[in-house]
């Protein structure tokens, strides 16, 4: 029964109640060795957790940084992260990490700085973010940064020249002809690119014909499919994330896309289309309508009138 | 058999002097009301011309009536199916340019225009926009054929006329016309009360009086399309529609409707009529050449004691019998066949019927006198003005026998009539026409006296209309007496 107790009490170390709840407790012999062994468990819980922390902070890293940031590894869509508690005082890190946002619109010349190297991308405020874990992240990736080679330092990708199969691959990916293996939902639904047809597609994303140089480039791209960060993408990509050879299409297709210039005949072709069939069907619609209706009452009287004016009173 | 009792009506043409006080008299009492000032559910229509609506005898276009389908009735405006498909566009449906826009005069401007040179004028305003108007059409804007000829040699019961014929009618020596006065015929097969997709047509089971119920109509305005003679109007006001209801409170309380009781000429007769409402939709479907007989075969002789029998079966009180024994119009349908319905080939069995008009004899100007083209004393009745065809297409389905035969008979009785009072006719030459128009002495003497001499009492004879003992088949008269007055017209009730 009593250990039953305290291990509920091991899993919410920083519970309050644990303070309050004995003291309520009515102090006897038994109780008094009782309160030491529970404290001695709960410090031996401490210890476990902070080192448990650092583990955590990189579980975290791996989950929502990695897709922007790399560690040694070079800039990626954000900066490369090497050192960066040298680079500005911890202070302003943290409160750029627990709202970008704010930092942005507060016009901090530091963040906007970031921002136009990043090329306008701003980064985004990670769900489930506090003041302690931006502390954790700050150390470990300071421990990190000590290292030679991070675990977060990415691999920069080669050269890649993608194949017009990996381009077509993508395409249909994109606009659903082909279903993701996860399950997740063709980019078409929410996302536009100018070679998709025309303008078609949904608005409730950015559009996509230049993203590729947007994210600046192959690798920024692919980490940033690998695990979307913003908030949208995140809530439904994170339980069907896209397969590797899938990003690998898509980030093909999106750089063929973005590098496309000139008139582009497929808009042309749809809203040539939408407006034919507009007025095809408006004449459908009346021939079949004067078919339905065609022997309907008109005026009796109207002509008579026209007839008599015409011939007067003769 | 199943014998019902309908306030039936006549009107005798030949005594119409189209002097509109019957239009009038009903207008002040019915159709003076927003909305409705375009509405006459009385008019007097001059013949030949397109009549009120504009043409509406012209069935391929307004479609109203019943037609023959695969060997069935059909409505030709409307049915099950297509009545859906239409609710809300009903094509059949003439609207109120077909009519005439109703207009007032801007009078204030006699009192109120500024000093000038030209005396003010009352400028016409429209009752229904209040903007100013340029009259173009009335309800009876071809009256006396007057305006442009246009409209008489529009008339569709022109049909069938030779173009000799035509040109007669209209040249200017030989003109011709006669009075046509229209009411809600009240018919036996009403159109209006089967196209009505909400059932607020009926007609009542104690006297035929075809009404709208103003409950329930809900504006579909099918009935406007359907009624072939174009007596239900649309009030744009209150959204319903609205129709001649044969003053049925004056009928009630024993007083002829408003339009026959002002009638100068006395040329209306109401009376009640049994007919046996078994074979209405037999009768109805009936060739055409075989409608009128069908429709007098349908009215039943009030003396026939089986008639009688089977009358007090279904519930008609012996005050109705009493009446329909004394009734002008079954005599002047039914024992002397003068009087006929109009356009029965619309197959609505009217209930309304018109005693043909005489017309002038077709003489010719030699440009010193006119000349008759008969020597006798009233010319041959195929030498009327009027062509006989013309008369066929309005009042026999196209066929002019009945119609010869009615003439023929009045033409009679004038004979002996002129023969017995002035002498100047042989009276062996009289009775020799009475009879080949198969008439006998005591019939003419009856026609004389019900055509010249009839009392109010004779012309209209109404039944007392037991409305004491109406309320017995809805509800218990002691509940009834105790809610009256407590709401006056529906009493009280749980519920919303």
């Amino acid at each position: 029964m009593k250990n039953k107790r305290l291990k509920h009490y091991d899993k919410d170390p920083n519970s309050r109640y644990c303070g309050s709840l004995f003291k309520k407790k009515p102090v006897s012999r038994y109780a008094r060795s009782l309160n030491a062994a529970a404290i001695s468990v709960v410090l031996l819980a401490f210890a476990l957790v902070s080192s448990a922390h650092g583990q955590e902070a990189a579980e975290f890293f791996r989950k929502n940084c990695t897709s922007c940031h790399w560690i040694g590894g070079g800039r990626l869509i954000g900066p490369d992260l090497k050192n960066v508690t040298s680079r500005k005082d911890r202070d302003w890190l943290v409160r750029f990490i627990l709202d970008p946002k704010a930092m942005f619109d507060a016009r901090d010349p530091y963040a906007l700085k970031l921002k136009a190297e990043a090329k306008g991308v701003m980064m985004v405020k990670v769900p489930g973010i506090n003041a302690k874990m931006a502390n954790a992240l700050l150390d470990l990736i300071e421990a990190e940064s000590r290292l030679d080679s991070s675990q977060f330092a990415g691999k920069a990708a080669a050269v890649i020249t993608y194949t017009k199969e990996d381009i077509d691959a993508g395409r249909k990916i994109f606009s659903g002809k082909t279903k993701l293996k996860n399950n997740g939902r063709a980019c078409i639904s929410c996302h536009t690119v100018n070679t998709s047809g025309g303008s078609l597609g949904g608005r409730l994303g950015p559009e996509l014909t230049t993203v590729f140089t947007r994210l600046q480039g192959h690798n920024a791209l692919t980490a940033w499919l690998s695990a979307p960060p913003t908030p949208t993408m995140r809530s439904v990509f994170q339980a069907r994330p896209l397969e590797e050879d899938e990003i690998k299409s898509l980030v093909a297709y999106f750089e063929s896309a973005g590098s496309e210039t000139g008139y582009n005949y497929d808009t042309f072709i749809v809203w040539m289309s939408v407006i034919l069939c507009g007025l095809g069907g408006s004449v459908v619609g009346m021939v079949l309508f004067s078919g339905i209706w065609g022997n309907r009452f008109r005026a009796v009287r109207r002509p008579l009138v026209k007839v008599s004016k015409l011939r007067g009173t003769s | 058999m199943n014998i019902r009792s309908q306030m039936s009506m006549v009107f005798h043409l030949d005594k119409c002097i189209g002097c509109h006080t019957c239009s009038i008299a009903c207008k002040n009492i019915w159709t003076d009301r927003k909305g409705t000032e375009y509405m006459w559910f009385n008019n007097v229509e001059t013949k030949p011309g397109t009549g009120y609506p504009t043409k509406w005898e012209d069935q391929t276009s307004y479609r109203g009536g019943w037609e023959m389908h695969k060997g069935k009735l059909r409505l030709k405006s409307t049915g099950r199916g297509r009545i859906i498909a239409n609710i809300f566009h009903n094509p059949s449906l003439p609207s109120m340019d077909d009519y005439y826009e109703p207009w007032t005069y801007d009078y204030q401007n006699l009192f109120n225009a500024p000093e000038g040179d030209d005396q003010p004028t009352a400028k016409p305003i429209s009752m229904v926009t209040g903007e100013y108007i340029d009259i173009e059409a009335g309800p009876n804007w071809d009256d006396d054929l007057g305006g442009s000829p246009v409209y008489g040699q529009n008339d569709p019961n022109l049909e069938g006329l030779t173009e000799e014929q035509k040109q007669q009618l209209f040249a200017i020596q030989r003109l011709v016309f006669f009075y046509f006065p229209r009411i809600c015929n009240h018919c036996t097969n009403p159109a209006c009360v089967a196209s009505c997709p909400s059932g607020a047509l009926y007609k009542r089971g104690e006297d035929g009086i075809v009404l709208i119920d103003q409950n329930r109509c809900r504006g579909w305005r099918s009935c406007v399309a359907a009624c072939p003679y174009k007596k239900t109007y649309f009030n744009w006001s209150t959204g319903k529609s609205e129709k001649c209801l044969l003053c049925f409170p004056r009928v009630e309380t024993g007083q002829a409707p408003a339009c026959f009781h002002s009638c100068v000429g006395r040329i209306r007769y109401l009376g009640v009529v049994l007919y046996d409402a078994e074979r209405i939709e037999e009768v109805a479907a009936l060739p055409r050449e075989e409608l009128i007989d069908g429709h007098r075969s349908l009215i039943l002789d009030p003396n026939n004691p089986l008639v009688i029998e089977e009358a007090m079966k279904a519930g008609i009180p012996e005050s109705t019998l009493k009446a329909a024994r004394q009734s002008p119009v079954y005599r002047f349908v039914k024992e002397w066949k003068l009087a006929l319905p109009p356009h029965i080939e619309y197959r609505t069995l009217p209930m309304l019927f018109y005693v043909p008009p005489m017309s002038a004899v077709t003489a010719s100007y030699d440009g010193k006198v006119v000349n008759g083209t008969s020597e006798e004393f009233f010319h041959d009745i195929n030498d009327s003005r009027v062509p006989m065809q013309f008369l066929g297409n309005l009042f026999g389905a196209g066929y002019t026998g009945k119609i010869e035969y009615a003439m023929r008979k009045q033409k009679a009785v004038r004979w002996y009539r002129r023969a017995l009072t002035v002498g100047d006719i042989d009276m062996e030459t009289a009775k020799r026409i009475l009879h080949e128009a198969d008439c006998s002495i005591e019939e003419a003497e009856a026609i004389y006296r019900l055509t010249s001499l009839c009392t109010a009492e004779e012309r209209f004879v109404i039944p007392p209309a037991h409305r004491e003992t109406a309320i017995e088949a809805l509800q218990d008269p002691m509940t009834r007496k105790q809610e009256v007055g407590f709401g006056f017209m529906s009493g009280p009730r749980r519920g919303m």
